[in-house]
Protein backbone atom coordinates (compact mmCIF):
# COMPACT_ATOMS: atom_id res chain seq x y z
CA UNK A 1 0.00 0.00 0.00
CA UNK A 2 2.95 2.49 0.79
CA UNK A 3 4.25 1.32 -2.34
CA UNK A 4 1.51 2.42 -4.37
CA UNK A 5 1.13 6.00 -2.20
CA UNK A 6 5.01 6.78 -3.01
CA UNK A 7 4.37 5.61 -6.98
CA UNK A 8 1.67 7.74 -7.13
CA UNK A 9 2.80 10.69 -5.43
CA UNK A 10 6.20 10.26 -7.96
CA UNK A 11 3.47 10.74 -10.83
CA UNK A 12 1.90 13.48 -9.95
CA UNK A 13 4.62 15.66 -9.15
CA UNK A 14 5.90 14.19 -12.54
CA UNK A 15 2.51 15.71 -13.82
CA UNK A 16 2.84 19.17 -11.84
CA UNK A 17 6.23 19.24 -13.34
CA UNK A 18 4.94 18.57 -17.37
CA UNK A 19 2.51 20.94 -16.55
CA UNK A 20 4.57 23.70 -15.18
CA UNK A 21 6.49 23.19 -19.01
CA UNK A 22 3.53 23.50 -20.95
CA UNK A 23 2.16 26.77 -19.10
CA UNK A 24 6.44 28.23 -19.44
CA UNK A 25 5.86 27.03 -23.19
CA UNK A 26 2.54 28.61 -23.83
CA UNK A 27 3.35 31.82 -21.99
CA UNK A 28 6.69 32.34 -23.85
CA UNK A 29 4.76 32.12 -27.67
CA UNK A 30 1.81 34.09 -26.90
CA UNK A 31 2.86 37.30 -25.16
CA UNK A 32 0.64 39.27 -22.81
CA UNK A 33 -1.59 42.07 -23.67
CA UNK A 34 0.53 43.99 -21.77
CA UNK A 35 3.56 42.58 -23.02
CA UNK A 36 3.08 44.00 -26.47
CA UNK A 37 3.57 47.27 -25.58
CA UNK A 38 7.12 46.39 -25.69
CA UNK A 39 7.38 46.54 -29.81
CA UNK A 40 10.10 43.28 -29.78
CA UNK A 41 7.07 41.31 -28.58
CA UNK A 42 5.15 42.61 -30.80
CA UNK A 43 7.35 41.62 -33.48
CA UNK A 44 7.45 38.35 -32.33
CA UNK A 45 3.73 38.06 -32.01
CA UNK A 46 3.56 39.86 -35.75
CA UNK A 47 5.70 37.23 -37.33
CA UNK A 48 3.79 34.06 -34.82
CA UNK A 49 0.95 35.00 -36.71
CA UNK A 50 2.21 35.51 -40.03
CA UNK A 51 0.77 39.22 -40.45
CA UNK A 52 3.41 40.49 -42.11
CA UNK A 53 3.07 38.28 -45.03
CA UNK A 54 6.62 37.14 -45.21
CA UNK A 55 7.57 40.64 -45.73
CA UNK A 56 9.56 43.70 -43.59
CA UNK A 57 7.80 46.07 -41.31
CA UNK A 58 8.14 48.74 -38.89
CA UNK A 59 6.71 49.31 -35.12
CA UNK A 60 6.08 52.72 -34.04
CA UNK A 61 5.58 53.21 -30.16
CA UNK A 62 4.29 56.59 -29.42
CA UNK A 63 4.55 55.85 -26.49
CA UNK A 64 8.53 55.88 -26.18
CA UNK A 65 8.13 58.09 -29.78
CA UNK A 66 10.66 55.34 -31.36
CA UNK A 67 9.75 53.62 -35.05
CA UNK A 68 11.73 50.06 -34.88
CA UNK A 69 12.14 48.51 -38.40
CA UNK A 70 12.30 44.19 -38.32
CA UNK A 71 13.31 42.27 -41.06
CA UNK A 72 10.73 39.60 -42.55
CA UNK A 73 11.79 37.25 -39.69
CA UNK A 74 11.22 39.76 -37.35
CA UNK A 75 14.84 40.58 -36.17
CA UNK A 76 14.96 43.93 -35.04
CA UNK A 77 17.33 45.87 -37.82
CA UNK A 78 17.78 49.29 -36.23
CA UNK A 79 15.20 51.65 -34.27
CA UNK A 80 15.18 55.56 -33.93
CA UNK A 81 13.87 58.23 -32.33
CA UNK A 82 10.32 60.14 -34.21
CA UNK A 83 8.52 63.23 -33.53
CA UNK A 84 4.78 62.39 -33.74
CA UNK A 85 1.41 64.01 -33.80
CA UNK A 86 1.05 67.14 -30.97
CA UNK A 87 -2.18 66.03 -29.46
CA UNK A 88 -2.66 62.47 -27.53
CA UNK A 89 -5.06 60.17 -29.28
CA UNK A 90 -4.97 57.43 -31.71
CA UNK A 91 -7.46 58.00 -34.28
CA UNK A 92 -7.82 61.05 -37.02
CA UNK A 93 -10.15 63.18 -37.08
CA UNK A 94 -12.70 62.16 -40.15
CA UNK A 95 -11.98 64.35 -43.13
CA UNK A 96 -8.51 65.44 -41.94
CA UNK A 97 -6.66 64.58 -45.22
CA UNK A 98 -8.65 67.59 -47.48
CA UNK A 99 -8.20 70.53 -44.90
CA UNK A 100 -5.23 72.63 -45.16
CA UNK A 101 -2.85 73.06 -42.34
CA UNK A 102 -3.89 76.01 -41.24
CA UNK A 103 -7.42 74.75 -40.47
CA UNK A 104 -6.25 72.04 -38.41
CA UNK A 105 -6.63 72.61 -34.24
CA UNK A 106 -4.02 71.32 -31.87
CA UNK A 107 -6.35 68.72 -30.92
CA UNK A 108 -6.65 67.40 -33.77
CA UNK A 109 -2.87 66.93 -34.38
CA UNK A 110 -2.81 62.94 -33.56
CA UNK A 111 -0.58 60.10 -35.08
CA UNK A 112 -3.38 56.99 -35.42
CA UNK A 113 -2.73 54.04 -34.52
CA UNK A 114 -3.06 50.50 -36.04
CA UNK A 115 -2.03 48.33 -38.88
CA UNK A 116 -1.94 50.50 -41.88
CA UNK A 117 -0.49 49.15 -45.59
CA UNK A 118 1.82 51.54 -46.29
CA UNK A 119 3.13 52.53 -50.14
CA UNK A 120 5.62 55.09 -51.53
CA UNK A 121 4.78 57.89 -52.56
CA UNK A 122 5.27 61.99 -53.03
CA UNK A 123 3.86 64.98 -51.68
CA UNK A 124 3.26 68.27 -53.40
CA UNK A 125 6.63 69.05 -52.87
CA UNK A 126 7.89 66.46 -54.65
CA UNK A 127 9.46 64.45 -51.62
CA UNK A 128 9.79 61.09 -51.59
CA UNK A 129 7.56 59.46 -48.26
CA UNK A 130 6.10 56.55 -47.13
CA UNK A 131 2.55 56.88 -47.07
CA UNK A 132 0.82 55.56 -43.59
CA UNK A 133 -2.64 56.64 -44.40
CA UNK A 134 -2.63 58.62 -47.76
CA UNK A 135 -6.60 59.27 -46.94
CA UNK A 136 -5.49 60.81 -43.91
CA UNK A 137 -2.24 63.18 -45.39
CA UNK A 138 -0.57 60.89 -42.38
CA UNK A 139 2.87 59.81 -43.81
CA UNK A 140 6.50 59.03 -42.56
CA UNK A 141 9.21 61.28 -43.85
CA UNK A 142 12.59 62.56 -43.00
CA UNK A 143 12.31 65.10 -40.65
CA UNK A 144 11.55 68.94 -41.41
CA UNK A 145 13.51 71.93 -40.79
CA UNK A 146 11.33 74.74 -42.46
CA UNK A 147 10.00 75.52 -39.48
CA UNK A 148 12.99 76.73 -37.18
CA UNK A 149 10.51 77.83 -34.63
CA UNK A 150 9.68 74.18 -33.81
CA UNK A 151 13.14 72.91 -33.40
CA UNK A 152 12.75 69.45 -34.68
CA UNK A 153 15.97 68.72 -34.68
CA UNK A 154 16.78 69.66 -31.13
CA UNK A 155 13.35 67.78 -29.96
CA UNK A 156 14.81 64.73 -31.90
CA UNK A 157 18.01 65.03 -30.35
CA UNK A 158 16.87 65.30 -26.84
CA UNK A 159 16.39 62.49 -24.43
CA UNK A 160 12.68 63.72 -23.47
CA UNK A 161 9.80 61.61 -24.90
CA UNK A 162 7.59 64.37 -24.17
CA UNK A 163 9.34 67.21 -26.46
CA UNK A 164 9.15 64.86 -29.39
CA UNK A 165 5.28 65.25 -30.25
CA UNK A 166 5.39 68.90 -32.25
CA UNK A 167 3.94 67.35 -35.70
CA UNK A 168 0.20 67.57 -37.58
CA UNK A 169 0.14 63.67 -37.81
CA UNK A 170 3.29 63.13 -39.79
CA UNK A 171 5.80 60.56 -38.69
CA UNK A 172 9.20 62.46 -38.87
CA UNK A 173 12.51 60.31 -38.90
CA UNK A 174 15.97 61.30 -38.85
CA UNK A 175 16.87 61.79 -42.58
CA UNK A 176 20.12 59.46 -42.17
CA UNK A 177 17.85 56.57 -40.64
CA UNK A 178 14.71 57.07 -42.82
CA UNK A 179 17.42 56.59 -45.56
CA UNK A 180 19.11 54.28 -44.47
CA UNK A 181 16.12 52.15 -42.77
CA UNK A 182 12.94 52.77 -43.70
CA UNK A 183 13.16 53.68 -47.77
CA UNK A 184 14.91 50.08 -48.44
CA UNK A 185 11.94 48.53 -46.61
CA UNK A 186 9.20 50.81 -47.60
CA UNK A 187 10.45 53.09 -49.78
CA UNK A 188 10.18 51.06 -53.16
CA UNK A 189 7.23 49.08 -52.50
CA UNK A 190 3.79 48.10 -50.24
CA UNK A 191 4.76 47.17 -46.77
CA UNK A 192 3.06 47.37 -43.42
CA UNK A 193 3.52 49.73 -40.42
CA UNK A 194 2.27 49.05 -37.08
CA UNK A 195 1.41 51.61 -34.75
CA UNK A 196 1.32 50.87 -31.36
CA UNK A 197 -1.72 52.89 -29.66
CA UNK A 198 -1.51 55.33 -26.68
CA UNK A 199 -4.97 55.56 -25.16
CA UNK A 200 -6.16 51.98 -25.71
CA UNK A 201 -4.85 48.55 -25.46
CA UNK A 202 -2.76 46.76 -28.44
CA UNK A 203 -5.38 44.15 -28.99
CA UNK A 204 -8.15 46.33 -29.53
CA UNK A 205 -5.75 47.61 -32.67
CA UNK A 206 -4.56 44.24 -33.63
CA UNK A 207 -7.02 41.44 -34.84
CA UNK A 208 -4.22 39.00 -34.87
CA UNK A 209 -3.15 39.67 -31.09
CA UNK A 210 -6.95 38.42 -30.25
CA UNK A 211 -7.07 35.57 -32.73
CA UNK A 212 -5.94 31.83 -31.02
CA UNK A 213 -3.06 30.77 -31.07
CA UNK B 1 -4.31 1.76 -9.16
CA UNK B 2 -3.24 1.13 -12.43
CA UNK B 3 -6.33 3.67 -13.72
CA UNK B 4 -4.71 6.28 -11.84
CA UNK B 5 -1.12 5.67 -13.58
CA UNK B 6 -3.45 5.37 -16.76
CA UNK B 7 -5.17 8.73 -16.26
CA UNK B 8 -1.51 10.41 -15.00
CA UNK B 9 0.09 8.95 -18.07
CA UNK B 10 -2.53 10.20 -20.70
CA UNK B 11 -2.63 13.98 -19.02
CA UNK B 12 1.14 14.26 -18.87
CA UNK B 13 0.62 13.26 -22.21
CA UNK B 14 -1.79 15.85 -23.11
CA UNK B 15 0.17 18.38 -21.93
CA UNK B 16 3.42 17.14 -23.74
CA UNK B 17 1.41 17.95 -27.10
CA UNK B 18 -0.04 20.80 -26.25
CA UNK B 19 3.63 22.26 -25.49
CA UNK B 20 5.11 20.82 -28.35
CA UNK B 21 1.73 22.52 -30.72
CA UNK B 22 3.24 26.04 -29.69
CA UNK B 23 5.89 26.19 -32.49
CA UNK B 24 5.68 28.87 -35.10
CA UNK B 25 3.31 27.61 -38.09
CA UNK B 26 4.96 27.13 -40.74
CA UNK B 27 4.83 29.59 -43.65
CA UNK B 28 3.04 28.75 -46.64
CA UNK B 29 4.63 32.09 -48.67
CA UNK B 30 8.07 30.74 -49.61
CA UNK B 31 10.18 33.52 -50.28
CA UNK B 32 10.78 33.14 -53.81
CA UNK B 33 7.67 31.10 -55.17
CA UNK B 34 9.85 30.04 -58.25
CA UNK B 35 12.43 27.93 -56.42
CA UNK B 36 9.96 26.88 -54.15
CA UNK B 37 7.99 25.30 -57.09
CA UNK B 38 11.20 23.86 -58.55
CA UNK B 39 10.95 25.92 -61.46
CA UNK B 40 13.65 29.07 -62.00
CA UNK B 41 15.93 29.52 -64.82
CA UNK B 42 19.17 28.94 -64.05
CA UNK B 43 20.62 31.98 -65.83
CA UNK B 44 18.21 34.19 -63.66
CA UNK B 45 16.17 35.15 -66.59
CA UNK B 46 12.13 34.82 -66.44
CA UNK B 47 10.84 31.42 -67.21
CA UNK B 48 10.44 30.40 -70.55
CA UNK B 49 14.23 32.26 -71.77
CA UNK B 50 16.40 29.82 -70.73
CA UNK B 51 19.71 29.60 -72.70
CA UNK B 52 19.12 33.67 -73.07
CA UNK B 53 21.35 34.93 -70.43
CA UNK B 54 20.32 38.15 -69.34
CA UNK B 55 23.85 39.91 -69.65
CA UNK B 56 24.55 38.76 -73.00
CA UNK B 57 23.52 42.24 -74.50
CA UNK B 58 25.28 44.12 -71.87
CA UNK B 59 28.76 43.74 -71.07
CA UNK B 60 31.33 43.87 -67.89
CA UNK B 61 29.92 44.01 -64.92
CA UNK B 62 25.94 44.60 -65.65
CA UNK B 63 24.84 41.55 -64.40
CA UNK B 64 25.34 42.64 -60.53
CA UNK B 65 23.48 46.03 -60.94
CA UNK B 66 20.57 44.94 -58.61
CA UNK B 67 20.95 41.57 -56.33
CA UNK B 68 23.87 43.42 -54.41
CA UNK B 69 21.42 46.21 -53.71
CA UNK B 70 18.78 43.75 -51.99
CA UNK B 71 21.46 41.77 -50.10
CA UNK B 72 23.62 45.02 -49.20
CA UNK B 73 20.57 45.44 -46.59
CA UNK B 74 20.24 42.33 -44.84
CA UNK B 75 20.28 38.87 -45.38
CA UNK B 76 16.47 37.86 -45.92
CA UNK B 77 15.95 41.63 -47.29
CA UNK B 78 16.96 40.22 -51.24
CA UNK B 79 14.19 37.07 -50.96
CA UNK B 80 11.51 39.45 -49.14
CA UNK B 81 12.26 42.01 -51.93
CA UNK B 82 11.95 39.03 -54.52
CA UNK B 83 8.37 38.27 -52.88
CA UNK B 84 7.26 41.01 -52.93
CA UNK B 85 8.11 41.87 -56.27
CA UNK B 86 6.74 39.29 -57.62
CA UNK B 87 3.46 39.30 -56.31
CA UNK B 88 3.08 42.59 -57.67
CA UNK B 89 3.71 45.04 -54.80
CA UNK B 90 5.21 47.29 -56.31
CA UNK B 91 2.72 49.45 -56.73
CA UNK B 92 1.87 52.38 -59.24
CA UNK B 93 2.01 55.69 -57.26
CA UNK B 94 -0.68 57.51 -56.64
CA UNK B 95 -0.80 61.07 -56.96
CA UNK B 96 0.85 63.30 -55.05
CA UNK B 97 -0.61 65.23 -52.04
CA UNK B 98 -0.01 67.75 -49.22
CA UNK B 99 0.75 65.93 -46.36
CA UNK B 100 0.56 66.56 -42.38
CA UNK B 101 4.00 67.48 -41.99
Amino acid sequence: MNAVTAAAGTASRTLAVFVSLSLLSLSASTPSPAAVEDPRLLARAIVAAADNRAAPFAVVDKKNARVFVFDAAGRLQGSSPVLLGLARGDDSVPGIGEREMSRIRPDERTTPAGRFKTEPGRNTKGEDIVWIDYDAAVSMHRVRTTDSSEHRLQRLASPSVADNRISYGCINVPAAFYDAYIKPVLGSRRGVVYVLPETVAPHQRFEFLSQPA
Amino acid sequence: MNSTSRLIAALALGAAGAAFAQGNPPTTAPPNPATAAGQQNPAGGPMGTTGVTPQSPQTGSAPSSSAPTAQGSTDTGSSAGTTMAASGDTPAMRRARADRN
